[in-house]
């Protein structure tokens, strides 16, 4: 609210300010190990975690199970965000569908993602089909959704042009109904994306059986080693963030003809 | 200068993609991890209403001339009667969609119902509706689900306002201070990309498997739409508008309380809506892992001992609580909100 | 109808100050002075002068207005005198003082309406008497008061949404003046506006700002519009934006001070300005003006 005319902050500045908080942490990480300050099982030091994962990266155990993360999340993802946005398509251009599921999905959407493992684990196993399915349904509603609002949204005018041009059904979709909804659906899938990995976590955390990201981290709880469950930790930011730089990327690179 | 005419379907295709564009924008913001929101179909209409009004206020009233404003007067108040008869129109109108929304469930539940009578499924796997029913009436009836209940919801609500008080606080100092947002900006980010359910082994070990776990858990999760939220409504406000109060000789105070916040509501409420969503979601994760009592709890515990009737009751007891979470929010929405038009 | 502070013109024609009639300058002193005022915007590395040397009188109880196509630097001047901007070389004086911030000496009507959407039309106007040392009663008011004096007295409950471009702006308008400033600063106030609406609320503006007495500066690149409300004319051109030349407005009045838009001494002028600002005039290239 200055009434200055704002200048642009230089980029080392911006640089400089986002590492000092974490240079801070990590010093004070350091210092408090080394005078004893905290207890080794609660916080080890920063030597020991690097140390470990250097190790853990160099034996293939570690790789497997973020690969088998990974593949689960993927699976899962590409099912339920299909199934949903398709759903989201025919519920938002065919009224009837929208009338007869549309209620019901709206109520499926009150009840809590997780509030369906145990019956989820009990249909499909705690193995992979339960796991994928588990996925797959937190990925479903969001891109149901957008892409059902996306469609709802399409503005009168649209739907207008199109019967001022005579246009059919399948011209209708191919130029201005689809087009139209593309943003939307990329919202979507990019919630589905996220929501996809953070139930893969949940369904590792509850379905333990096979390898995953998830089971080294009740590995690591339940031996005590603090290092094992930090590097997950990291680990799954590193991957949250890759995801969401990947979704970013792709969206600019999609809508980057349509900026008006 | 003179253009060779595009082919329709290329003239439309750009049409299409401007307009889109402003669509994507604002829909970015909207929509985004919405995946939980119910939409306001319902509301469409009555929105129609009130546009309606808005044309017809426009249609009676542009002259500077002020013999024409007492008939332009008369004609909106007229409208307000036009939009009561929409509603109950629009009810009676709609028998038919409220049926058809029916069938579906309805065939979900015959086929229910058909399977448990004739075997299909084994009762551990698909109990009979009839049983799900009784142990519902069974928890109502000796108080366990209200106990369960109100434990979970008290963990909730602790929860929340532990985590939006921090978010809106945090929100707020970052959209007020651009320095504080490039020192506290990237630690923020970077916790907000692990999930939430990823922090559960760290903090297990370090605070255990009591309440401070749930209370921390929770908070969390809606720390970080809350304070997304906040900080974006902040920021997100017109410069426009800040001109006015610029403008005006609004002092601080004042530029905040007549312009900045009323701005940013919108923004900050979703924020919250979906902070608390996120807050139930991950209570009851919480408490199907590491609880002893609690909704979450009785699912697990039904799980364990193949009761899958306890299961399904308790699932639509959390369906039931979501719902109104959403519902009393979604009201709370409206009426901050009453100056806004639907587009 | 209260009388407060809308003075006792009911009769505003007849007693007109001379001066409003065209002779420029002569008996009046001016209020707002711009000496050598220059800006400069770097955009994309480039460097764009948006205001070159600009010098400009302005005198008491007249009425301004600055015209020119798109990027010739008018707003950008309107902004400077408002003080909503502070980077720029040169001075603009205001009685005497530096111009450092804005005030609410000056009253601004927008392009776009700016009301807050969240308040009722009734509060939008009363938001900008939240500094003023008047009583709450006097404040309702006077919100009144300016609320008829621009006809929606009616729509005081009303919220901005609810109302059509012309009302939205004419509350605008109202919020403009209701701390009665010395001067009203107008930036395409009626630019979003239908052709209709936009004819009837120049008539409006005439009306109310010869009803207060008010020093207008209006920034338009309708010449029509400029020659219509103006004393004076302000003509400027872009690349730098620059003063390519002022005119005074002499043209004869009707009985009740309304010019006629179809007489010919109406029609040389604006055609003059056109002109001047490089329209219509077949051998004259056809300039870009962003």
């Amino acid at each position: 609210m200055s009434m200055q005319a704002k200048t642009r902050r230089p980029r080392l500045t911006r640089i400089w300010r986002a590492a000092a908080l974490p240079l801070v942490l990590l010093a004070a990480w350091e210092a408090s190990t080394r005078l004893g300050l905290v207890d080794p099982h609660q916080l080890p030091p920063l030597e020991d975690v690097v140390a470990r994962g250097w190790s853990e990266s160099r034996n293939g155990d570690f790789l497997t199970a973020l690969a088998a993360s990974l593949g689960r999340d993927l699976a899962g993802f590409a099912i339920g965000a299909a199934i949903g946005t398709a759903s989201g398509l025919l519920l938002g251009f065919y009224r009837p569908a929208q009338s007869i599921l549309g209620p019901t999905l709206r109520v499926h959407r009150q009840i809590a993602l997780f509030a369906w493992v145990p019956l989820i684990a009990v249909w499909f196993g705690a193995g992979e089909p339960g796991k994928i399915a588990f996925i797959a349904l937190a990925a479903f509603q969001p891109s149901l959704i957008n892409t059902w609002r996306g469609v709802q949204e399409i503005p009168d005018r649209f739907h207008e042009l199109a019967a001022v041009l005579t246009f059919s059904r399948l011209d209708f979709l191919r130029f201005v109904g689809i087009p139209a909804i593309l943003p939307a659906i990329f919202t979507g899938l990019k919630a589905a994306l996220i929501y996809a990995w953070q139930a893969t976590i949940g369904a590792e955390l509850f379905m333990t059986i096979a390898p995953g990201i998830g089971g080294v981290m009740m590995q690591g709880r339940q031996l005590f080693q603090m290092d094992l469950v930090l590097l997950t930790i990291l680990l799954l930011g590193l991957v949250g963030a890759g995801f969401n730089t990947l979704a970013g990327l792709s969206e600019a690179l999609l809508l980057r003809r349509r900026t008006s | 200068m003179a253009r060779a005419p595009l082919p329709v379907s290329l003239s439309l295709q750009r049409l299409v993609l401007q307009n889109s564009a402003a669509l994507a924008a604002d829909q970015h913001a909207a929509l985004l991890l919405s995946g939980f929101h119910p939409a306001p179909t319902g509301d469409a209409l009555i929105g129609d209403a009130l546009v309606n009004r808005q044309v017809q206020l426009e249609a009676w009233d542009d002259s500077g001339a002020r013999g024409h404003e007492a008939e332009g007067d008369q004609a909106a108040i007229g409208s307000l009667d036009r939009i009561n008869a929409a509603i109950s129109d629009w009810v009676g109108r709609n028998v038919g969609r409220v049926l058809l929304g029916l069938s579906f469930p309805l065939i979900l539940f015959i086929t229910w119902q058909a399977s448990s009578l004739y075997g299909w499924l084994p009762d551990q796997i698909l109990p009979a509706p009839s049983l799900v029913w009784q142990t519902l009436q069974e928890r109502i009836a000796d108080g366990s689900l209200w106990d369960d209940a109100s434990i979970s919801l008290l963990r909730v609500l602790r929860g929340f306002t532990l985590g939006a008080t921090a978010g809106l606080a945090l929100g707020g100092l970052m959209a007020a201070s651009r320095k504080l947002h490039d020192y506290l900006n990237p630690l923020f980010l970077a916790v907000s990309q692990v999930p939430t359910l990823g922090w559960v082994p760290l903090l297990i070990l370090l605070v255990g498997i009591d309440e401070g776990l749930k209370n921390i858990l929770v908070a969390l999760s809606v720390f970080i739409p809350v304070t997304l939220g906040t900080y974006q409504g902040i920021r997100d406000v017109p410069h426009g508008y800040r001109e006015v109060g610029q403008v005006l000789t609004f002092g601080r105070a004042q530029m905040l309380r007549i312009i900045i916040l009323p701005a940013a509501v919108p923004a900050i409420f979703t924020g919250l809506r979906e902070g608390l969503s996120n807050g139930w979601q991950t209570l009851v994760a919480v408490e199907l892992l590491a609880s002893t009592e609690g909704l979450g709890y009785q699912m697990s515990y039904g799980r364990q001992l193949f009761q899958l009737e306890l299961v399904i009751a308790t699932m639509l007891v959390i369906g039931l609580i979501g719902f109104v979470f959403d519902f009393l929010l979604g009201r709370i929405e409206n009426h901050l909100q009453r100056w806004k038009v639907a587009a | 109808m209260t009388d407060l502070h809308l003075g006792h013109h009911l009769h505003a024609v007849e007693n007109t100050p001379p001066s409003v009639e065209g002779v420029p300058g002569s008996d009046r002193h001016a209020i707002l002075s711009l000496s050598r005022v220059s800006k400069h915007f770097d955009v994309a590395g480039r460097r764009v002068q948006a205001l070159s040397d600009v010098s400009l009188d302005i005198q008491e109880g007249e009425f301004l207005s600055i015209v020119g196509a798109s990027g010739c630097g008018k707003s950008t001047l309107l902004r400077l005198i408002l003080g909503l901007d502070r980077d720029y070389q040169g001075e603009i004086l205001l009685d005497g003082q530096p111009v450092k911030k804005p005030g609410l000496d000056r009253g601004i009507v927008f392009q776009e309406h700016r009301l807050l959407p969240w308040l009722s039309v009734e509060a939008n106007v009363a938001v900008a008497l939240r500094r003023s040392k008047l009583s709450p009663r006097q404040k309702r008011d006077t919100v009144r008061a300016h609320l008829e004096l621009v006809g929606l007295e009616k729509f005081a409950e009303a919220y901005p949404a609810q109302l059509s471009g012309g009302m939205q702006q004419r509350v605008a308008i109202a919020r403009a003046l209701v701390n009665r400033p010395r001067f009203l600063l107008l930036d395409e106030p009626l630019g979003a506006l239908d052709a209709l609406t936009r004819l009837r609320l120049q008539d409006e503006l005439k009306r109310i700002i010869r009803h207060e007495g008010i020093t207008a500066l209006l920034v338009t690149h309708d010449v029509d519009e400029a020659v219509y409300l103006g004393d004076r004319i302000v003509i400027m051109q872009p690349h730098p934006g620059r003063i390519a030349g002022i005119l005074p407005v002499i043209l004869p009045r009707a009985v009740d001070g309304s010019r006629s838009r179809s007489d010919s001494a109406f029609l040389r002028l604006r055609d003059h300005v056109l002109g001047q600002l490089g329209v219509g005039q077949e051998d004259a290239p056809i300039r870009a003006a962003e």
